[in-house]
């Protein structure tokens, strides 16, 4: 082999080398292999968003279940249930991922607020994972407590949670199904009787002792007026007096409903920051 | 001829590193393109894609400031501050360092965390490196103040420096626009209705020191005739809830009034001002 022969071999790989080099230039950051890589950087940074536009380029091109596991958890953490239920749905059947697929399938029904249709599909035993059985379990009952509504027995409800935390459930359970509300007939009544004594009833105490006050004092004026001959002003005070006794009624009344109304409310955000705090019971899946 | 090959071998590594390093330009190019057509959330991701496969260390302070930009144009001003001070972490010269600086300000003012702005223009101004941009630091500076309604301040920032004059005069306007809310109350207190004749509503000015003078007048009235309860229900119904409004008012009003001198500035900046703005 003579130089001017190696000297054009050499040549011939230089341009070869560059060729290869510049048709890739691009091609390079979005070949699948790359590709893969920085969506799966994108998916541990927590930016679901743009991972979900990486693995789905990827998905034209390769069919990888952990890819479609990623992809449709991508949907349910940035709050697309519907497409993250479909993307895990083509999971369900062979695949090595079918388990933790059924599984998120139930966290895309709970997490979108459709309890119902996540106790339809529970009670009908569709697509539940062996494996994670007891999370869905639990998933089940914190539908009920935080929908507030048709609680089943409470061994039943607080079966699937750990001991530890039964107490606390117990309570949220009790403050469901028997609330300490206040009537608002009876606070209506009382106030009747006793003006002020409804918002009494209904823990409105200044508000109450105002009520009482103000009528007593323009019901006295009434009386005052009409003794010394002051027959407008004795009439004056009597509407004045029949506008605070009324006044007191409804307002008792509403204060019992407005008390009922914010029980409700508080219990309600209590029992999600609960939950929220434990994030609903669910175990940690890396995958 | 062993040479020879070690030589060609070397060339082509040379020219193989030369290669990857101008495929990462030409992917910032890429991102720079979409960023220019203003598609901020798709120039984000090719800005991260960038920053995940160069291990150049060079590119990662423009990275971090371009991202930002694009979170900033999006309005997600925490992310772009975020990012802003990556940039800054990674500055290779001191030039980078302080536009990424200035650019946390500008979100700063943005956000209305004033606090947050002037303590970071103070760590400007104190750092010797700086020491030739002082006047773009009181530009800032001033608008930060301008931002948080300060409009004296501001003026004396852009007073720092002779290149500001339009902005001064704005700050100036403002200021002599605007009426102290604490002495529109204290007249009122005085004379009902003179704050907000003060304010600048005259009418209603009038209308309550009519309504003060008359309630007054009944009061009074009923006193003297010896009407103890009347003048109390008259003084406590009539004559005290037109007094308490008029303070109300007087201060509502100038309240409004000092918003409007503000808004209308910062309106002008927004629309018509070509400077360069937060």
């Amino acid at each position: 082999m003579t130089k001017t022969h190696i000297a054009f071999m050499s040549f011939f790989l230089l341009i070869v080398s560059i060729a290869k080099s510049q048709t890739n230039v691009q091609s390079d950051f979005f070949s699948n292999n790359n590709r893969l890589k920085f969506a799966n950087h994108l998916y541990n940074e927590k930016d679901y968003l743009r991972a979900l536009g990486e693995y789905k380029e990827i998905l034209k091109l390769v069919d990888n279940d952990t890819i479609r596991f990623r992809f449709a958890n991508s949907f349910l953490k940035v709050g697309r249930y519907d497409e993250a239920a479909q993307n895990f749905k083509t999971l369900f059947v062979s695949s090595k991922l079918q388990e933790e697929a059924k599984f998120s399938y139930y966290q895309t029904l709970f997490f979108s607020g459709d309890y119902n249709d996540f106790r339809i599909n529970y009670d009908g035993g569709f697509y539940l994972p062996q494996k994670y059985y007891k999370v869905i379990d639990r998933l089940n009952s914190a539908t009920y407590f935080l929908q507030q509504a048709n609680l089943p027995g409470e061994s039943k409800l607080i079966k699937p949670f750990d001991d530890s935390v039964q107490t606390k459930l117990i309570y949220f359970s009790q403050m469901i199904k028997n609330p300490p509300k206040k009537n608002p007939v009876t606070a209506a009544l009382l106030s009747a009787a006793i003006p002020g004594a409804g918002k009494f009833y209904s823990g409105e105490i200044t508000d109450g002792l105002i009520a009482l006050g103000a009528t007593l004092l323009s019901g006295f004026l009434a009386v005052n007026n009409f003794q010394n001959n002051h027959q407008f002003r004795g009439w004056l005070f009597t509407g004045l007096t029949a506008f605070f006794y009324g006044g007191s009624i409804y307002g008792s009344a509403a204060s019992a409903k407005i008390y009922n109304a914010k029980l409700k409310s508080d219990l309600n955000k209590e029992i999600k920051l609960y939950f929220e705090e434990r994030n609903y019971f669910l175990p940690k899946i890396e995958l | 001829m062993r040479s020879y090959i070690k030589y060609v071998f070397v060339g082509l590594l040379f020219f193989k590193s030369v290669l990857a390093q101008n495929s990462v330009d030409a992917q910032l190019d890429y991102a720079n393109k979409i960023f220019e057509s203003s598609k901020y959330f798709d120039a984000i991701t090719e800005y991260k894609r960038v920053l995940f496969f160069s291990s150049d260390k060079k590119y990662y302070s423009k990275l971090y400031y371009q991202i930002a930009l694009c979170y900033k144009a999006g309005a997600h001003l925490d992310e772009a501050i975020k990012y802003f001070v990556l940039s800054e972490k990674h500055a290779s010269n001191d030039s980078l360092a302080f536009n990424a600086k200035i650019e946390i300000i500008r979100c700063n003012i943005l956000r209305k965390s004033t606090a947050r702005a002037l303590q970071l223009c103070n760590e400007l101004e104190d750092d010797i490196r700086f020491a030739s941009k002082k006047d773009e630091i009181y530009y800032w500076r001033g608008w930060a103040f301008m931002f948080a309604d300060d409009w004296e301040n501001a003026a004396k920032c852009f007073s720092q420096s002779k290149d500001y004059n339009e902005l001064i005069m704005l700050c100036g306007q403002v200021v002599k626009d605007k009426v102290s809310v604490t002495f529109a109350k204290v007249i009122s207190y005085i004379l009902p209705g003179a704050g907000q004749i003060y304010s600048g509503k005259i009418f209603s000015g009038l209308m309550s020191l009519v309504w003060s003078l008359a309630a007054g007048y009944l009061t009074v009235n009923a006193f003297m005739a010896n009407r103890a309860f009347d003048g109390l229900l008259i003084a406590e119904l009539v004559w005290l809830r037109f007094y308490r409004g008029n303070l109300e008012n007087a201060e509502d009003f100038a309240v409004e009034k000092n918003m409007l001198a503000a808004n209308k500035t910062l309106k002008y900046l927004e629309n018509e001002y070509k400077g360069v703005k937060p």
